[in-house]
């Protein structure tokens, strides 16, 4: 499978010729959409006045909460997310006014003459505020096993402690953008940049108060998703069709960078507290864990986030006794949404710093301690929620890792480095992941797909995932011209669209080839199966000698025949006009569902994954005690993707997750003043890793001969997974600070880790 | 005088008008422009701030050897008129006529470079821009050009393999056969007298200083603009209508390097480019710092003059320009007048100029072996960051080894740039040791009050910047 194939826009995107939302020809009846948000975190509306904007010429419409015709809700799951407020606004951000005018300049100057009358109320603005004055968002969750108070009694050893993690924006580089058209009736076409078009879909229609069926939503490439569009997406798709309902006119919403910042949620700050028993190997006995999620102001994903967090708090270690409770606070921020590991990382760093601690307190290399917790293959196999673990590749890519990257070598390198420097420390970390790999919703593991083929032997393929990036679509034309024995210019994969394939799952939890390639499958073995039959039938007319048996019809290079009888060969082009003549179907729908996955929330037991992805990642940095600047030296990934159906596009997809990582423990912090106002509203003051950030050395290898059962092609998912080797940096910082006292003090490195928190941290250790 | 504008774009020479019903302004980004046309959506908005790269382009003028000069800049912030007497490249105009990619885009495309493509345009035109000079395909060099670049996907690598083998393997391409063309073509193109008047906008090019001087007389209230990157975020960030501008960019007095003597003469419209280039060699801090300035593509455009004229607290020329003791020539109609750098900054965003009057260059003395300097920025992030603090050093030494003269010059620590008064007279007379170095940052951690902000908290601020004192030291002691 895994013959070298680009992404299949590749030459689209190096000649500016790929098609984004923005970038569809629009005539020149479109209008320009435009949001105007509330300015207090949280304010009672008293009054709104929109007369003078509405009157402005050049505006079309201006709306507000009583001119939704349908319901006033975009929430996904939970209904608590109005589309435009009403009498009250909960953050910063949040829609309150919709304009369409002729040109984008106009909208905003004409929502410059809204006038609205707040009162302002009191805000909760942190975690820690939330957690002060009880604002929960919903009932705690839970997940138990063992003897956790008896065992940490019992430990010879113990710790507790707290860790804190921060928000990320996603900053995909195309901000948030819809185009609506209206059509006849009450229909309407939406393009958007969406992750979930179903949803979208949904939202639509239910803003609009018209059925499912009037709203096709459709999306060819977003740039950049990374979860943020998996429900914010249709926030704008919706205020663009609202917009568009009523002028009925065509309708383009496109945040504007800032406004995109401001007004949409991102990852999940956790606060997650815990304690912890170990023996005096560093063996953990027993680990008593409190997450606490900040939700901001409305549902949205964040029980399903928590509950990846809470499934990952042991991310790859074993531990016999372990309680994991879980809290998603209510704050006056915008609804924090999924991004890439959707809560795993949140609950893998937390973990991975209780291993750093332990390792300190006993003089241990952390790596040693994280050896011995590994799970392993013979009893400690078990997760906390009751899941076993089948084909653990950890302890083989620790041999393999620690090798190739040369660790127990350059771990005394970096202690000999740091004997001789007092300015400058070198650190080193190597950290693990196993990642689950499902929805944790079991309903929403399904996927469908639609094949045509067509009489020239061309294919098209439909299939509810989105493309962002990933190569979700070139995989895809991958696997189907591999089930039909076809060459991939045979096959064009056509946007993704609700009228094509209905009631998709988002393209998410990493699930989009695993999912939507076994339904493309299942669609091309329908077809395979229909046009079998039809060829056995013609070479058995043709010739009643050698009598062919369908089971023996090959589809491979262009061609059918009979594997039996090379002599007995027609092009794939002649099958498909075959089974035109003959009046059978050459169009197929596919679906597939995850089998045997479950999770019952009451108990905290199931399996809820269908299998696990492994990593393991080792960074080495040098950093300046002085600045606080550090360098990556150094960076070795060993990363498990099954058998691969493209090696370089999950490599790509390594790469990206690593750095992405690495930025949120390093630079990526998200401030806000004390009302609730995002301090860190542009690229001028978030900053997400440049060229000059990444490796000076980054070396990432696929783990060899690791077929997965039961997936693709044997393929594992590799979207989210790899984020976590990010994690690698800001220990191996840690550990840089650490040896300035040869490692006996545990220092308090702040998360992200940018220069100001290694200065701070370090000067613990000099004052 | 003309009232359009004229610029090279898909291989024709276009005219620009700004009459009545012209969808454009002379305020219109060449980015909002290009987004405007079918053929040009290539080209993306991913900020509209100078910081993402998504809408680089390459402008192409005529240089003194009848070749061109191609420089990647960030068309978000780059005003129409701009382009007069410039060809202006797109990702969509590197193909050749039978459609074959153009190495850069070739390579990148190959080596996965391209995820999203969201991201790609802009790195396929700062390779390009790479591409079409002699600077080397090192590393550093490559990271510099693609400084300006954000990519969200591909965690970079990818693209700089694309990078190393396309810049590795340089040869003649399109451009190269129809370099001589097209820079005859720019060259009739009149570099003077362009004036547009539109009812709700002026937008002048004085040709010489003279003019210059005419044309802010006349009008009075007009902004001044060189590079315009601080002045375009008025337009796209806080959408300002700017109805009356003066751009520099074409008065030629402005744009001279000169050595004379003792010392190193820059005008005020140079680039941060062309400062880092005169700098490398007489002022390794000042080059060490231009480097550190913005991205390839901001430092093709800023200016000198612009940097100090908006005297940001947090610039980055100042502190180092300060303590290398530049002064400033400032010039109206008829009279001028030279200042130290240190007189002409006057306060937050404030600084000695006067109505009607211009920085036509600044004077850097040339260093004397008893001088000792060093620069220093500290920032979030390596590449195209603002300073969180910067500092910049001069310790002057007499005869014998005790400190004549410190001069510690901080950005970031207050409302402007400012010396560290009370560290600076305690080095004085002392000699030029660890422990005075840690004395001296103890006393510089006291006496200044930052803020915090969304960059980073005070305290940091203050400890930094008694650590850049330290840092300084032990670079110059090798103490590592
Ligand atoms: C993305 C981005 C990154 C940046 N990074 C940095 C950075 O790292 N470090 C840094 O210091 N700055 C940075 N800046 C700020 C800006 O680029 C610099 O201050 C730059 O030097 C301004 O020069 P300019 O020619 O573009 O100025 P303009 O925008 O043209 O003008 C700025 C001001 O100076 C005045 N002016 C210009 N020329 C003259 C003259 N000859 N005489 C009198 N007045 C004049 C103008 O009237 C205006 O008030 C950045 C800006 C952006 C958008
Ligand atoms: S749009 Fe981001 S730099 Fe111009
Ligand atoms: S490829 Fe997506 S941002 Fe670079």
């Amino acid at each position: 499978m895994s013959s070298k194939t680009i992404h299949q826009s590749a030459y689209k995107h190096v000649s500016g010729a790929s098609v984004y939302v923005d970038d569809i020809p629009v005539h020149n009846q479109l209008l320009h959409g435009y949001v105007l948000y509330s300015p207090h975190a949280h304010a009672a509306i008293r009054s709104l006045k929109t007369e003078k904007a509405a009157n402005m010429p050049g505006v079309a419409a201006v709306l507000s909460a009583k001119d939704i015709p349908g319901i006033n809700q975009m929430g996904p799951i939970v209904h608590d997310e109005p589309c435009l407020a009403e009498d009250e606004v909960h953050f910063v951000g949040q829609a309150i006014c919709l304009i369409a005018a002729e040109t984008e300049e106009r909208a905003r100057q004409a929502a410059a003459t809204i006038e609205i009358d707040f009162e302002e109320l009191p805000a909760v603005l942190s975690l820690k505020q939330a957690m002060a004055v009880q604002s929960l968002m919903g009932p705690e969750r839970k997940i138990e096993r063992g003897q956790v108070q008896q065992a940490l009694k019992e430990a010879p050893l113990r710790l507790n402690g707290s860790f804190e993690s921060g928000a990320q924006e996603h900053w995909y580089l195309e901000t948030q953008t819809a185009l609506c058209l209206p059509g006849e009736d009450r229909e309407y076409m939406v393009y958007s940049s969406t992750q979930h078009p179903s949803e979208t879909q949904a939202v639509v229609s239910e803003v609009l108060g018209i059925p499912r069926h009037a709203v096709t939503v459709e999306i060819r490439r977003m740039g950049g998703a990374f979860g943020g569009k998996e429900t914010q997406a249709n926030h704008v798709a919706a205020w663009a069709a609202l917009l568009s309902n009523a002028t009925r006119r065509p309708v383009k919403l496109r945040l504007f960078r800032d406004d995109d910042q401001i007004m949409t949620g991102k990852r999940h700050p956790f606060y997650i507290r815990y304690e912890v028993g170990f023996d005096e190997q560093g063996r953990i006995l027993a680990l008593d864990v409190e997450q606490n999620a900040n939700g901001g102001s409305a549902t949205d994903l964040s029980f399903a986030i928590l509950e990846r967090a809470m499934f990952h708090a042991d991310n790859a270690y074993y531990i016999p006794n372990m309680r994991v409770i879980g809290r998603v606070w209510k704050t006056n921020l915008p609804s924090n949404t999924a991004f890439r590991g959707f809560g795993g990382p949140q609950g893998i760093v937390a973990m991975e710093n209780i291993i750093d601690r332990i390792a300190r307190q006993l003089s241990l290399d952390p790596l040693e301690v994280r050896r011995i917790n590994f799970y392993d293959m013979y009893k400690r196999d078990t997760t906390h929620y009751g899941q076993k673990i089948k084909q653990n590749h950890l302890p083989a890519m620790y041999k393999q890792l620690t090798a190739s990257a040369d660790y127990f070598e350059r771990r005394k390198l970096v202690e000999a480095f740091n004997t001789q420097h007092e300015f400058v420390k070198r650190g080193l970390a190597c950290t693990p992941v196993k990642f689950g790999i499902s929805f944790t919703t079991a309903f929403l593991n399904q996927a469908g797909a639609l094949v045509h083929v067509y009489q020239d032997g061309t294919v098209q393929v439909n299939h509810g995932g989105t493309e962002m990036g990933q190569g979700l679509h070139t995989k895809m034309r991958q696997i189907a011209a591999a089930e039909l024995g076809v060459d991939q210019d045979r096959i064009l994969i056509t946007p993704t669209n609700t009228s094509k394939v209905p009631n998709t799952s988002a393209t998410a939890a990493s699930t989009g080839s695993d999912l939507n390639g076994m339904a493309v499958k299942n669609a091309v073995d329908k077809l395979k199966f229909r046009m079998a039959y039809q060829v056995t039938e013609y070479f058995n007319q043709m010739d009643e000698q050698n009598y062919t048996l369908s089971k023996h019809i090959m589809f491979k290079n262009n061609k059918v025949f009979d594997a039996t009888n090379p002599d007995r060969t027609i092009s794939f082009e002649k099958a498909a006009q075959i089974c035109y003549f003959n009046q059978i179907p050459l169009s197929a729908t596919g679906f597939y569902k995850t089998p045997d996955i479950y999770f019952d929330r009451e108990t905290g037991q199931g399996t809820p994954f269908h299998y696990f992805a492994y990593g393991m990642a080792v960074s080495e940095v040098e950093i300046d005690l002085l600045t606080g600047q550090h360098t990556l030296l150094r960076t070795d990934i060993l990363h498990d993707v099954g058998d691969s159906v493209n090696p370089d596009l999950d490599i790509g997809q390594i790469q990206g997750a690593f750095v992405q990582g690495a930025g949120w423990c390093t630079m990526e912090e998200c401030k806000w003043d004390e009302s609730g106002h995002l301090l860190t509203h542009s690229p001028d003051t978030y900053k997400i890793p440049g060229i000059h950030d990444i490796p000076r050395d980054f070396r990432v290898q696929l783990l060899q001969k690791a077929p997965n059962e039961g997936t693709i092609r044997q393929s594992k998912a590799v979207g989210e997974p790899p984020f976590m080797h990010g994690l690698s940096v800001w220990f191996a910082i840690k550990d840089a600070i650490s040896s300035i006292d040869g490692h006996k003090r545990e220092p308090e490195l702040g998360f992200p880790a940018t220069n100001e928190a290694i200065v701070m941290a370090a000067k613990q250790f000099l004052d | 005088m003309t009232q359009q504008i004229s610029f090279i774009l898909d291989g024709r020479v276009h005219q620009l008008g700004f009459e009545p019903g012209s969808p454009y302004t002379p305020i219109t980004t060449v980015l909002q422009y290009l987004r405007s046309l079918p053929n040009h959506k290539g080209v993306k908005e991913g900020c509209a701030e100078g910081d993402c790269g998504a809408c680089t382009v390459v402008l192409a003028e005529p240089s003194a050897d009848g070749k061109l000069n191609y420089k990647a800049v960030n068309s978000c912030l780059l005003f129409l008129p701009k382009l007069h007497g410039k060809q202006l490249i797109t990702v969509e105009n590197l193909q050749d006529a039978q459609g074959t990619l153009h190495p850069v885009q070739q390579y990148v495309a190959d080596s996965n470079g391209a995820q999203c493509g969201f991201c790609t345009p802009g790195i396929v035109m700062s390779l390009f821009g790479h591409y079409k000079t002699d600077l080397s395909a090192e590393r550093e060099e490559i990271e510099d050009t693609l400084s300006g670049n954000l990519c969200r996907c591909t965690g970079y690598q990818p693209i700089f393999d694309a990078a190393l083998k396309a810049l590795d393997e340089r040869k003649e391409d399109r451009f190269s056969q129809e370099e001589q063309d097209v820079a005859a073509q720019l060259k009739t193109i009149s570099q003077s007298g362009v004036r547009i008047e539109t009812t709700t906008h002026y937008y002048s090019f004085p040709a010489s200083l003279q003019e210059a001087f005419t044309e802010m007389e006349a009008h009075p209230g007009a902004l001044l603009l060189s590079g315009a990157t601080d002045v375009a975020l008025k337009v796209t960030k806080q959408h300002q209508q700017l109805p009356e501008i003066i751009d520099l960019s074409l008065v030629p007095e402005l744009k001279k390097i000169e050595t004379t003597g003792d010392m190193l003469r820059i005008g005020g419209g140079v680039s941060v480019n062309e400062v880092l280039e005169a700098a490398q060699k007489p002022f390794p801090a000042l080059y060490k710092i231009a480097k550190r300035f913005g991205s390839k593509q901001i430092r093709h455009l800023a200016t000198v003059g612009g940097n100090l004229a908006g005297a940001s607290p947090i610039g980055d020329l100042t502190p180092v320009l300060m303590a290398l003791k530049a002064r400033v020539r400032v010039m109206r109609a008829k009279e001028q007048r030279t200042m130290a750098l240190d007189d002409f900054i006057t306060g937050y965003r404030q600084t000695a100029l006067q109505e009607g009057e211009l920085l036509t260059h600044i004077e850097i003395p040339f260093l004397s072996e008893q001088i000792k300097i060093g620069a220093y920025k500290i920032s979030k992030r390596r590449d195209l960051d603002i300073a969180t603090v910067s500092a910049a050093f001069r310790l002057e030494f007499g005869a014998g080894k005790q400190i004549s003269e410190a001069n510690l010059v901080y950005g970031g620590m207050a409302a402007m740039t400012k010396h560290a008064r009370q560290a600076e007279d305690f080095l004085q007379g002392k000699e030029w040791n660890r422990t005075h170095a840690e004395a001296a940052a103890r006393l510089i951690r006291d006496e200044f009050e930052p803020i915090s902000d969304a960059r980073s908290g005070a305290d940091f601020r203050r400890i930094v910047a008694g650590n850049l004192l330290i840092r300084f030291w032990a670079d110059d002691a090798g103490t590592k």
